[in-house]
């Protein structure tokens, strides 16, 4: 890892989802404890799982990792510190005002804004090198899937940007307004994070076309924000030992393409290979071990076989059923949600269903994805940027359209403000599931902890919603009872058959029932279960994979489907359909219904 | 000149514009008291979830919500007298409060204090 040779005290990891931040950021911080540093370890992705891969339970506060004398770790836990913030702000009032004020003082602290917000700021005091970080000489920051990280840390700027530019001395600043004291500090937070001295951004994708791709836009956005000083790991290349098995080849040579062609912005970009590893990178001895030449290729775990589970197909006829209704993918980034999406909508529209699918991801590309006409099939983006000049538009020309030119410009300037987006994409979630009346609607929603926050908003909008009930958007009042209503929508989650996705999905899935959602059915996508490899470290991946496909049809999913690892990445409605063909072309990929 | 205190419920902002909906009244109240500002009268403007404490300052304020809740919310006080509660005034009503000559651009059809155009 040649960031490590002089790193900065700053170290940020990010990336598409299921890349292996985790693993890549949990091996540099071990590293550079193993070589004396005194270093601490923060994840700042709201389904973090740094516990398990660390194998040590982890809270708001650094904990020290059993085996790693040098190395602390913590999660920023939204939930924890919103209620921290809220209970700051509320404790000081309960029994001075009215018990019913108190109660609407905490409502206004529990949107997704004051969720987001606390975690900033939790994030930002860690940054800022004092108090709790003092003692480190470095830290690193496991950051939650792009989209995510993006808003992180363009937040400072754009928080500052709108602090500094707010001339009226109105503007809308919401739960963030307790937070104007500390302005400098995001002002020292933007410039912490533009100093290459300070910090590095470490760029982490899979050989994919893909994945560099998103990795060379989150670059290019983050240099925009000042963020230059980058370096590009490229994790989990795979090289054939075992030139007689046909995944393997193709799987290198797809690796090998990638490669080839880089993409620009990135190939000038210092750059490191790490191995793929024949097993989950999971405990400090795996962690240590990364990217070590001697682990690879042990035949260990080749011996369990994985078990046969059904093919996406048979998931179709059920999820076909009512001839309407929401069809949402969510789960972890990376796994592969918006291919799943796409065959699930290629395959509905097929047997004559009126289809839209539509993305709520901002990284996504369902239409890259589909590339090509399908008869009874739309397909549209939720783009957060375009929904927010739509509804500031619609906002100016009805509550604005009364207003003299100093009432609109205050109103303009509120509109400006970072939860304006927030409102806006919620919205259209909202609109895009009301469709679901009408046809199917096929969602693709953004990873894991974006999701939650959306269902949370549509929670506490929910409240709302009941206690004003005026002038509300009929998709926007019908959203959650939609969203709870099994014969309406039906979610499917995705995974990976490897111990962080099974486990976060399996976090999902909890989070979904206590908002009152029992998800439909998992997917495992990506398995080589199916196939017939020979290849020691995919048959070692292989055998790895069965237990988590014994997981997920045993004790988590009511229904399951395998999707088998492909060999061409499916792009176009032709391939699409090969994933949900009862008569699939790869061996082993048919089973029987539990 | 008049010192005008605004006491809302508890908001995201004072345009609404957080909320599922933005009220029309809310980015119109805003503009009134803009307006009010550059008559000379002191705006000042207190949110029951972001300033609490100007509520526990004032004590008539307090009681007023003691005794009808939010009911009583947006209050508006003049010169330390409670003028309106529960609702939000229009401009005419808060120039005549505040002692300013009638209000030029009650409504959208003008562009402010500066005249119409």
């Amino acid at each position: 890892m040649e960031f490590l040779e002089n790193p900065t005290r700053v170290l940020f990891f990010t990336g598409k989802g299921g890349v292996g931040k985790t693993s890549v950021a949990c091996s540099a911080a071990v590293k550079l404890a193993d070589a004396g540093k005194r270093v601490l370890l923060v994840s700042t992705d709201p389904a973090s799982n740094l516990d398990e891969v660390l194998g040590v339970r982890l809270g708001n506060a650094p904990t020290a990792v059993p085996g790693v004398p040098n190395l602390k770790a913590m999660n920023i836990d939204p939930e924890a510190s919103a209620k921290a913030y809220r209970e700051g702000m509320v404790a000081p009032y309960r029994g001075v005002l009215p018990d019913a004020a108190v109660a609407s003082m905490e409502e206004q602290f529990s949107g997704s804004c004051t969720l987001e917000i606390a975690a900033f700021d939790e994030f930002a005091r860690l940054l800022g090198g004092t108090g709790t970080t003092a003692e480190f000489d470095h830290v690193l920051f496991d950051t939650a899937p792009t989209g995510h990280t993006l808003r992180l840390l363009s937040l400072p700027s754009a928080w500052d940007g709108f602090l500094s530019a707010n001339t009226t001395g109105t503007s809308c600043l919401g739960p963030l307004a307790g937070l104007q004291a500390q302005q400098k500090l995001y002002t020292d937070t933007v410039k912490a994070l533009g100093d290459a001295r300070t910090t590095t951004l470490v760029l982490v994708a899979r050989p994919e076309a893909s994945a560099l791709g998103e990795a060379e836009r989150t670059g290019g956005e983050l240099a925009a924000l000042g963020v230059g000083n980058q370096h590009l790991v490229v994790n989990g290349v795979f090289r054939a030992t075992d030139r007689d098995d046909p995944v393997a080849r193709t799987m290198a040579r797809r690796a090998d393409q990638a490669l080839a062609l880089v993409p620009a912005g990135l190939a000038r970009l210092p750059r490191t290979v790490i191995p793929l590893a024949p097993n989950g990178l999971v405990g400090i001895e795996a962690i240590r071990a990364m990217g070590s030449a001697a682990r690879t290729g042990t035949a260990a775990g080749t011996g369990d076989a994985p078990p046969e589970l059904p093919p996406l197909a048979e998931l179709i006829d059920e999820l076909a059923g009512p001839r309407h209704g929401v069809i949402l993918t969510m789960g972890k980034g990376g796994v592969g949600k918006t291919t799943v999406a796409a065959a699930v909508a290629v395959a509905l529209a097929d047997r004559g269903f009126k289809v839209h699918l539509s993305t709520t991801d901002p990284a996504a590309h369902v239409a890259a994805t589909l590339n090509g006409d399908v008869p009874n099939l739309t397909v549209a983006r939720i783009d957060p940027k375009a929904e927010t000049e739509t509804y500031s538009a619609e906002v100016l020309a009805t509550a604005g359209k009364d207003l003299d030119a100093k009432g609109r410009e205050m109103l303009e300037e509120d509109l400006r403000s970072p939860c304006t987006e927030e409102i806006a994409v919620f919205r259209a979630f909202a609109a895009a599931v009301a469709k679901g009346e009408g046809g199917f609607v096929v969602l693709d929603t953004a990873p894991t902890g974006h999701t939650v926050l959306l269902l949370d908003s549509a929670l506490a909008y929910h409240r709302e919603v009941t206690r004003q009930a005026s002038g509300m958007p009929e998709a926007v009042e019908h959203l959650l009872p939609r969203l709870r209503d099994p014969d309406f929508t039906r979610v499917v989650i995705v995974t990976l058959p490897e111990a962080t996705p099974v486990h976060e999905a399996a976090r999902l899935q909890e989070d979904l029932k206590r908002a009152g959602i029992v998800p439909f059915a998992w997917v495992v996508n990506q398995s080589l279960a199916p196939l017939a490899v020979t290849d020691p470290v995919l048959a070692s991946r292989r055998g790895y994979e069965a237990r988590f496909l014994r997981e997920v049809a045993d004790e988590l999913a009511t229904r399951v489907a395998v999707v088998p690892w492909q060999i061409e990445p499916p792009i176009g409605p032709e391939q699409l359909r090969e994933l949900t063909a009862l008569a699939s072309s790869t061996t082993g990929a048919s089973g029987s219904t539990r | 000149m008049a010192t005008l205190q605004v006491f809302d419920k508890p908001m995201c902002c004072s345009t609404g514009i957080c909320g599922p909906q933005v009220d029309p009244v809310l980015p119109k109240f805003a503009s009134d008291l803009a307006w009010l500002k550059d008559q000379g009268v002191a705006v000042e403007r207190y949110n029951l979830a972001q300033q609490p404490q100007a509520f526990v300052a004032h004590a008539d304020v307090t009681d007023a919500i003691r005794e009808n809740h939010e009911h009583a919310l947006p209050l508006v006080r003049v010169d330390g007298q409670i003028v309106c509660k529960g609702v939000y005034p229009a401009r005419e009503m808060l120039a005549a409060w505040c002692g300013v000559s009638k209000p030029l651009a009650a409504s959208g059809a003008c562009c402010g204090p500066a005249g119409c155009c």
